[in-house]
C-alpha cells in the first residue's frame, strides 16, 4: 500500500489545497501516481472535527489524519494522534521539546517522525551537528517533495548512520504536488492506529514519483 | 490565552483600521505603463479606454503599509510572504480607488530561516461608485525580537 | 474552448528573463520604493545575493501567464506564497495546472495551481480562479 504521509489542506494556513482537489487529482493521475491514501498532517494542530469517510467511499482513496508540529530539533510529523497526546502537548507551541515529544508520543500510542531533516533550521541534520541525537527515533522523512536540491540527499547519511527507517511524503500545499513522494508499505494499512503499527514494524520504503510527472 | 501577540501587539487591535487613503484618478497612461512593464500583450490593457491588469490594484498601498504597533525597522528587515487577492470590478481610466487597511492576523511559526512572525494586513478597495475593486490580504514575514 | 479544459490540463508556460531595467521599471510604476529591487549594493547589505524582483512582480507575471492563456477569462482570485527570492537576469518559468472545474451561472470556473520557478526551484506558488462566461 502506498501512502503520502505528509500533506496539508487549507486547514494549514499556508496551504491552498482542498481534500477533494487532492482526490480528484489522484484519480486523474492514477497511472502515474499509484497512491492508495494520504495523511493530512496539518501545521501546529490536529483537525479532530473533519470527517472524510464519505470522500473515502466516493473516491476509493484512504484519508488519515496526523499533525506536523514544531520543536527544538525542527519539525516533526505525529501519527496516531489521540486525546491523551493533545492533553499532553500544545500542538500550537512552536517550541515543543523534541525528546519529550518523541518519547511521550510513543508511550501514548503514537509515533513521531522528524520531517524534512535536511532542511536548514527546521530539519534534524543541522541540529545533530551541535546537539545530542534524539533517543527513540524510529524513522525520518528521507524523501520530502518540497525540499530543495541537496536537502533530501543530506538525509541519506543520517539514515545510514543511525539506522532510521525512511519514509516519504509530498509535503504538498498545492493540489498538483500530492503524491510526488510517498511511502510504500508491505501490507494494507487500515486506520491511524494501524499506521502507527506499520511504522513500528518496519519493512516500508520511501518512493519517489517526481520523475513521472511532466509538471512540478 | 495571552492577549498580547508577537511584537507586543494587543489582541484587541485585530480588525482595527490603521490607514485609509484615496488615490488620484487613474489614467489610461497609468494602465498602459503598468501593463507594458510586465510585457503584457493583451490588447484590452492598451488603447484609449483600457481596463487595468488585475494586479494593478497592488499599486494602491495607502499612506502606511504596516500597523503603527509594528516597529518600522522590523518591516524593513522583513519580507513579503505572499498575498491573497479577491478581485472585484476592473479598474478603468477615471476611477478613484479608496483603500482601507486593517490589521487582520498576527501569528508565529518556524521555517528555513528560523523563527518568524507573520503579520497579515487586509486592504479593502472600492471605487468612486462604491463598487469593490479588490480585497487583498498581505502577509509579511518579520523576525521576532531577540530575547533579552 | 473551455469545454476542452479538464482537471490536469497544463497551462501554457511563460518562460522569460526579466532584466534589472525591467524590475526598475515595474517597481517605479507599481510604486514600490524599496532599494533592494534596484540596487545590488543595498540588496547585499540586507543579506541578499543581489537585487531581487518584488513579490508583486512575480505575482503579476503569473497573472500575465493566465491572461495569455485565456484572455477572455475573468481572474476572480489569485493567492500566492513567496517561497524564495527571484533574481533578475536569470531565466524564470511560470507554469500551472487546472486542478478543479466547476459549473457556475452562465459559465465555468477553473481553479488552477500556479508556480513560478527559477533555477529549478519553486519560488512562488499559489492558486488562481478563473471564470469563463
Amino acid at each position: 500500500m502506498i501512502l503520502d504521509l505528509h500533506t496539508h489542506s487549507k486547514k494549514s494556513e499556508d496551504s491552498r489545497a482542498t481534500v477533494v482537489g487532492y482526490l480528484q487529482w489522484l484519480l486523474k493521475k492514477k497511472d502515474l501516481l499509484p497512491i492508495d491514501g494520504l495523511v493530512l498532517t496539518e501545521h501546529r494542530q490536529f483537525d479532530a472535527d473533519s470527517d472524510y469517510r464519505h470522500l473515502e467511499d466516493e473516491y476509493g482513496i484512504r484519508i488519515f489524519k496526523g499533525s506536523e508540529v514544531e520543536t527544538d530539533y525542527g519539525h516533526v510529523l505525529v501519527y496516531g494522534v489521540n486525546d491523551a497526546m493533545l492533553a499532553r502537548f500544545d500542538f500550537s507551541n512552536v517550541r515543543l521539546n523534541a525528546q519529550e515529544l518523541i518519547t511521550d508520543v510513543e508511550e501514548l500510542g503514537g509515533i513521531a517522525v522528524p520531517c524534512h531533516p535536511g532542511r536548514p533550521t527546521v530539519g534534524l541534520c543541522e541540529h545533530y551537528e551541535n546537539k545530542a541525537p534524539l533517543e527513540g527515533v524510529r524513522a525520518v522523512e528521507l524523501l520530502n517533495g518540497g525540499s530543495r536540491k541537496g536537502e533530501n540527499e543530506r538525509v541519506e547519511a543520517l539514515v545510514k548512520k543511525y539506522g532510521y527507517g525512511a519514509v516519504g511524503g509530498s509535503d504538498s500545499h498545492l493540489v498538483s504536488f500530492i503524491g510526488i513522494c510517498a511511502t510504500e508499505f508491505p501490507r494494507e494499512v487500515s486506520d491511524e492506529e494501524d499506521l502507527v503499527r506499520a511504522l513500528r514494524e518496519g519493512g516500508y520504503r520511501a518512493v519517489d514519483f517526481r520523475d513521472r510527472l511532466k509538471g512540478p | 490565552m495571552s492577549d498580547t501577540l508577537p511584537f507586543g501587539i494587543d489582541q484587541s487591535l485585530i480588525g482595527s483600521e490603521f490607514d485609509s487613503s484615496t488615490s488620484e484618478p487613474v489614467t489610461a497612461e497609468d494602465i498602459h505603463e503598468y501593463a507594458a512593464s510586465l510585457g503584457e500583450t493583451y490588447a484590452g490593457y492598451f488603447g484609449a479606454n483600457p481596463i487595468a491588469p488585475p494586479t494593478f490594484c497592488m499599486k494602491f498601498r495607502g499612506n502606511r503599509f504596516s500597523h503603527p504597533s509594528i516597529p518600522a525597522d522590523a518591516f524593513r528587515r522583513g519580507f513579503d510572504a505572499g498575498k491573497d487577492i479577491h478581485f472585484g470590478v476592473p479598474i478603468r481610466p477615471g476611477d478613484v480607488v479608496h483603500t482601507s487597511n486593517t490589521l487582520h492576523e498576527v501569528y508565529e511559526k518556524t521555517g528555513r530561516s528560523g523563527s518568524m512572525v507573520f503579520v497579515v494586513s487586509r486592504q479593502r478597495m472600492t471605487n468612486q461608485r462604491g463598487e469593490t475593486v479588490a480585497t487583498i490580504d498581505n502577509r509579511f514575514m518579520l523576525r521576532p525580537k531577540a530575547d533579552a | 474552448m473551455s469545454d476542452d479544459i479538464e482537471i490536469g490540463h497544463e497551462i501554457p508556460p511563460l518562460e522569460i528573463v526579466v532584466s534589472g531595467d525591467d524590475v526598475r521599471r515595474y517597481a517605479t510604476v507599481a510604486q514600490m520604493p524599496g532599494q533592494r529591487f534596484v540596487s545590488d549594493e543595498v540588496a547585499r547589505k540586507e543579506g541578499l545575493p543581489g537585487r531581487i524582483l518584488p513579490g508583486n512582480m512575480s505575482m503579476a507575471l503569473l497573472s500575465r501567464m493566465l491572461t495569455e492563456w485565456l484572455p477572455e477569462a475573468r481572474l476572480e482570485r489569485l493567492g500566492v506564497t513567496f517561497r524564495g527570492i527571484v533574481q533578475p537576469g536569470k531565466p524564470l518559468r511560470c507554469s500551472g495546472f487546472v486542478v478543479d472545474r466547476r459549473e457556475i451561472a452562465d459559465g465555468v470556473e477553473l481553479e488552477c495551481d500556479v508556480i513560478l520557478e527559477q533555477g529549478g526551484e519553486r519560488r512562488t506558488t499559489g492558486v488562481a480562479v478563473l471564470q469563463l462566461r
